[in-house]
Parts: structure tokens; C-alpha cells; sequence
């Protein structure tokens, strides 16, 4: 093992320290900003792809870090798992290709030296998602979602105009609330067993006591990283705060932060309350309706938008469904697909939104009308959308394909039918939706003043990143076997 | 009814959660709405803070022969801590954010920014600049 001890708090460690660093750096070489930045992502996603070689699916597989020395119980642990290094990975890996993307885009959007203030909050932003992740302390975890809040608060505004501070008050009305309800849980949760140690909480839940306060502190908990995940009915922010956001950020936003909130439940149901307690076979029953409810809620709305950015937040609401609802089918196979499907979702959606911004940056295009042959003046941002959007529909031989399948399978396992006709009219409606815009993009001649003259292809560095994405999908998809089985066995672990 | 009073503390917490809630959502003010929610995480804390408390109990240092037995729990006031820390933050982000939307819109009022947004999204939808 040996230094492989020190990685979990040096992947966290690395970002976090350099974000502080920004403000200082900027009043000495502003340019160097980026560079650091990216340096510092980098060297967070070569340690977490190093520790694949020793973090296993299996009981002991796991690392465990123990801050300051104290042992845990008592003082906080950092656990990577299989599931959470997986998770760890996907954040990683995205934030980078995010970063990369936002050296054009954001040195216009904030010029003359405001831009150390996004590369300070966008790693903030990483280290935080990868703390939240890989935590194993309840409270440490509410402090990481609490910086993740800030952050992403903070970023939504970073351009100042009118539009985003509003959209950014917004996600604040609902995102604070949401986490004091996740405090209050903490709260009930300590007071009905003395411990915020997850792998302790689950051995003192498991013997029963005080089951009115646990139940109590699970529906918390789950309303309050429901907002954060934008579950159906506590969605209403996320559409203003992801389309209006600078692109880049739409991507991390849409692609990364409600996606750990997901996994965050996942980590509740499993790791601290444990599968087989009463209050989560109950608690879970319940969010599977409200997760098939937003599939379908998400898949209907994204079909009438004319927002561009609008269509993919909404596209983000129905695939957060997906992911909750296979988390509340709880078995083998559900599982597997909603931890696959956190790393598809990611990918797609974070492809989608880059695509966006490549649009935003060239031309102002954000109206889905405006798309109508964008294919014959940005060809390769327009192939690599319809490649992402094979894998949001969930067409073989995509990422999206094997998560499905997997999703599918466990409802069916599950004996859950209706779960499964649910999936499949949500690859309809995302099919609806997404091959609307690729038609547009390629087969439909632009109207007269669109796409005449003016600049093509985006910069390199912006095309780039869009399409290790859509590949990504196409890879992760063709050669899904790499990980698939371990990550099916870690999903009986967990259970 | 007895255990209700001598939880009295617990009753507080819980009617100090409802008054900030309240007025997080029914405020239009949304300098009231931000005291709402100071209101609400001071309610979590007030809540935290009971539950270590005992009557008579002594700061739990060791040495000097002190019984573990008659010591406060001293993990929710390191907790409330670090609760105190970030309540803070979220407020300065809020009331930044307020200073803002107060530049941007000169109003403090959530309904009437709630009309500009629908008269900001009418016309164009993609007018409203880019970002």
C-alpha cells in the first residue's frame, strides 16, 4: 500500500489548497491562473485513477484515511470504496475537461483580471464534490455540501448580469433551506445514536432504537439533498440556474452537482441506514414514484422548450429520475445502472452543454431555432451532439445503452414492470427531444440571416473537450466490460 | 405532556424552525427571507446544543479528577462550531448576492422580481444576453 495511504486526502487536499491560492496568484501573474489550475485537476485525477490499483470491489477493498490521526469513530475518515472511487473518477475527470473548455470562454466572459475569481471558485467547486464523495463522516459531508452550495451559488453570478444573480438568489431561496433541513437530520440522527462515523451509524441503526427519530432524519435527509438533486417537485431552480449559467458551469452544474447530491442518497440508504431498515425500504418506496413522476415530468417539458440550454436542464430533471429511481429499486442490477448511469449522465450532459456554450461563444445561438443547419458551419460540435445524444436516448452501442440496460433489468428483476415501461417511454421522450435538435442541426437549411458569414468551428481548446465527451460515451459504452462487473460487485457490497 | 415540558428546550427549537420556515417562504422581503433562514439554522443549533446539555454539568476537561459521568457533551458544540462558520457564509454570499440583485433590479421584493423575469423571458427568450 504504502503511499497509496496518503491519496484519498491528497486527491481533496490538492484542489482545495490551490483555490485558495487563486486571489494571491492573480495579483502577481494573472495568466497563470488557468495553467495551475488545470495542474492542480490533473494531478487530483492521475492520483484517483492510480488508486484503481488497489481499491477492489470486495470487503477489505476499501481506503481509509484518518485526518489528523484520530482514529475513527472519533475523529473524521476519509473512505474510498469501489462505488466512491468510481464516483471520485467521473468528478475528476469531467471538472478537468470543464476547466480546460473554460480558458476561451470565461477569459471573454470576465475580462481584465476577474477571471482568478472563477478558477478560485471552480476548484473550490471540485474539491468539495470529490470531500462530499468520499467522506465517511456524516458531518464532514454536510460541511463539503455546504462549500459545493456556496461555490455553485457563487459561480451561477460569477458573470454579474441580471439574469444570473436572479437565477443564483433563486437556487440560494432553495438550496439553504435544504441544507439546514440535512443538518437538522444530522442533529436527530446524533441524538438518537451518539455518532457520526457512517460505518458506526450503521452498525447502531441496525439495532432498531429510537425508529421514529431515524425516520424522521431519513425524510430529512432525503428532502434536502432532493433540492440539491433537483428531484421532481423540488426542481424549480434548476432550470433558471443551469441554462443561465456560464456554459462551462451549466456542464459541471448539470453534469457533476446533482449528481453527487444522487449519490449522496445512495450513500444514506446504503452505507448509513442501511438497506434492510424499515425506514429506508419505506422512504424508498416513495421517492420511486417521485423519481418515475420526474423522468417523465422532465422528458415531457424538454420536448416544448425553445431555450436551447432550457432543453438540456429539463433533460437533466428526467435523467436525475433515472438515477433515483434505480437507487429506490435497490437491487444488484438497478444498482449498477444508477452508479453506471452517474457516469453516462455525466458525460452526455456535460457534452451537451459544452456544445452550448461552443454555440453561445461563436454565434449568440441559444433558441433551438437558431440550430437549423448549424451542421454546415460547425460540423464537428454538431457531430459530436448527435453522438452524446445516441447515448442520452440510450442506443446501442453507447454508454447510455448499458446503463439502461442495466436499469431496466433490475426493475424487471425487481418485479417492478411499470418501473421499466418507465425507462423505456423516457428513452421515447429523450428521442423526442434530442433528435429534434440533430434533424435541425443537419438535415433542415437555416433561415435566411442565421449562419451567414461571421466565425465557424470553434477554438480547439473548446472542441476538444466536446469531444473526448462524446467519445467518452461511445468508449464507455463499446467497452463497458472494464468496469461493469466490478462495479456490479461492489453494488452487492454495498447492499 | 411531562415529557413535553421537560424537553421545553426541544418545543423551542421545533416553533423557532417553523418561524423561520415561514418566513423564508411567505416573506416578499428577501432581506426577511435571509433572517428567516438565520432564524432556522440558529433554531438547529439551539436544538444541537440541548442535546449535550446537563444540568450542573462541568466543561469537560480531564485531569484534576473529574467524573466523564458529570461532563456536557462537548461533539454539538464543536459541531454548532462549525454550523456557526458556515451559517455565516451563507449569509455574506446572500446578502452579496442582495447587493447585487439590488443594483441590477432596485427592488427588494421577490414578487415584483418575479414580474421582470416574466417580462425579461416574454419577448425574446434568447435576448437576454448571453452567458
Amino acid at each position: 500500500m504504502g503511499a497509496y495511504r496518503h491519496f484519498p486526502i491528497l486527491i481533496i487536499a490538492v484542489p482545495l489548497v490551490t483555490a485558495v491560492l487563486m486571489p494571491a496568484l492573480s495579483y502577481r501573474r494573472e495568466r497563470l491562473c488557468m495553467p495551475v489550475a488545470a495542474a492542480a485537476l490533473s494531478l487530483s485525477t492521475m492520483l484517483t485513477f492510480l488508486l484503481y490499483r488497489v481499491v477492489r470491489p470486495a470487503a477489505d477493498g476499501y481506503l481509509s484515511y484518518h485526518l489528523g490521526g484520530w482514529d475513527p469513530p472519533w475523529g473524521i475518515e476519509i473512505k474510498v470504496d469501489f462505488a466512491g472511487l468510481f464516483m471520485l473518477s467521473v468528478i475528476c475527470s469531467i471538472s478537468l475537461l470543464c476547466l480546460l473548455y473554460s480558458r476561451d470562454y470565461i477569459g471573454r466572459e470576465l475580462e481584465g483580471g476577474r477571471a482568478f475569481a472563477y478558477y478560485s471558485l471552480f476548484l473550490l467547486l471540485s474539491a468539495s464534490m470529490l470531500g462530499f464523495t468520499a467522506t465517511g463522516d456524516i458531518f464532514n459531508m454536510f460541511v463539503f455540501m455546504e462549500i459545493l452550495a456556496l461555490s455553485s451559488y457563487a459561480l451561477v453570478a460569477v458573470t454579474g448580469r441580471r439574469n444570473a444573480v436572479r437565477a443564483a438568489f433563486k437556487y440560494l431561496l432553495m438550496g439553504a433551506p435544504s441544507s439546514i433541513m440535512v443538518l437538522l437530520a444530522i442533529a436527530l440522527l446524533y441524538s438518537a445514536t451518539g455518532s457520526l462515523n457512517m460505518a458506526q451509524l450503521k452498525e447502531l441503526l441496525a439495532e432498531g432504537a429510537y425508529s421514529r427519530v431515524v425516520f424522521a432524519s431519513l425524510v430529512l435527509m432525503v428532502m434536502g439533498f432532493g433540492v440539491k438533486a433537483a428531484l421532481f417537485p423540488l426542481h424549480s431552480w434548476l432550470p433558471d440556474a443551469h441554462s443561465i449559467a456560464p456554459s462551462p458551469i451549466s456542464a459541471m452544474l448539470s453534469g457533476l452537482v446533482v449528481e453527487v447530491a444522487a449519490f449522496a442518497l445512495l450513500r444514506l440508504f446504503l452505507s448509513v441506514y442501511g438497506s434492510g431498515s424499515g425506514a429506508v425500504s419505506g422512504t424508498s418506496e416513495a421517492l420511486g414514484v417521485i423519481a418515475a413522476a420526474g423522468v417523465l415530468f422532465g422528458g415531457f417539458m424538454a420536448i416544448f422548450q425553445k431555450d436551447f440550454k432550457m432543453m438540456i436542464a429539463y433533460s437533466t430533471i428526467s435523467h436525475i429520475g433515472y438515477i433515483v429511481l434505480g437507487i429506490s429499486i435497490m437491487n444488484e442490477q438497478a444498482l449498477t445502472g444508477a452508479l453506471y448511469h452517474l457516469l453516462d449522465h455525466g458525460l452526455a450532459k456535460g457534452c451537451f452543454f459544452l456544445c452550448a456554450g461552443a454555440f453561445i461563444y461563436q454565434r449568440g445561438y441559444r433558441r433551438i431555432d437558431e440550430l437549423k443547419g448549424a451542421a454546415r458551419r460547425m460540423p464537428m460540435t454538431c457531430t459530436a451532439f448527435a453522438l452524446a445524444a445516441l447515448s442520452v436516448i440510450g442506443i446501442p452501442p453507447t454508454a447510455g445503452f448499458i446503463s439502461k440496460w442495466y436499469l431496466i433489468w433490475g426493475s424487471v428483476a425487481g418485479g417492478k414492470y411499470l418501473y421499466a415501461a418507465v425507462y423505456l417511454i423516457g428513452s421515447i421522450l429523450a428521442a423526442a427531444y434530442c433528435l429534434r435538435v440533430v434533424y435541425y442541426m443537419f438535415f433542415v437549411a437555416p433561415p435566411p440571416g442565421v449562419w451567414e458569414g461571421g466565425p465557424g468551428e470553434a477554438p480547439p481548446l473548446m472542441v476538444v473537450p466536446v469531444w473526448v465527451l462524446s467519445l467518452a460515451t461511445l468508449v464507455m459504452g463499446a467497452a463497458s466490460f472494464v468496469v461493469i462487473n466490478r462495479l456490479q460487485e461492489a453494488a452487492r457490497l454495498l447492499l | 405532556m411531562d415529557r413535553l415540558l421537560d424537553n421545553y428546550h426541544y418545543a423551542a427549537a421545533a416553533i423557532l424552525f417553523c418561524i423561520g420556515l415561514y418566513s423564508v417562504i411567505v416573506r416578499p422581503n428577501i432581506i426577511k427571507k435571509i433572517i428567516g433562514l438565520n432564524i432556522m439554522e440558529t433554531s438547529v443549533f439551539l436544538l444541537l446544543v440541548s442535546m449535550g446539555w446537563k444540568d450542573g454539568g462541568i466543561a469537560p476537561i480531564h485531569g484534576g479528577g473529574a467524573e466523564a459521568a458529570a461532563m456536557v457533551n462537548p461533539i454539538p458544540q464543536a459541531l454548532i462550531l462549525t454550523g456557526i462558520v458556515v451559517a455565516v457564509s451563507t449569509t455574506a454570499v446572500a446578502l452579496s448576492l442582495v447587493i447585487l440583485l439590488y443594483r441590477q433590479y432596485g427592488t427588494l421584493d421577490v414578487d415584483r422580481l418575479m414580474k421582470e423575469e416574466e417580462s425579461e423571458s416574454a419577448p425574446a427568450g434568447a435576448g437576454s444576453g448571453e452567458g
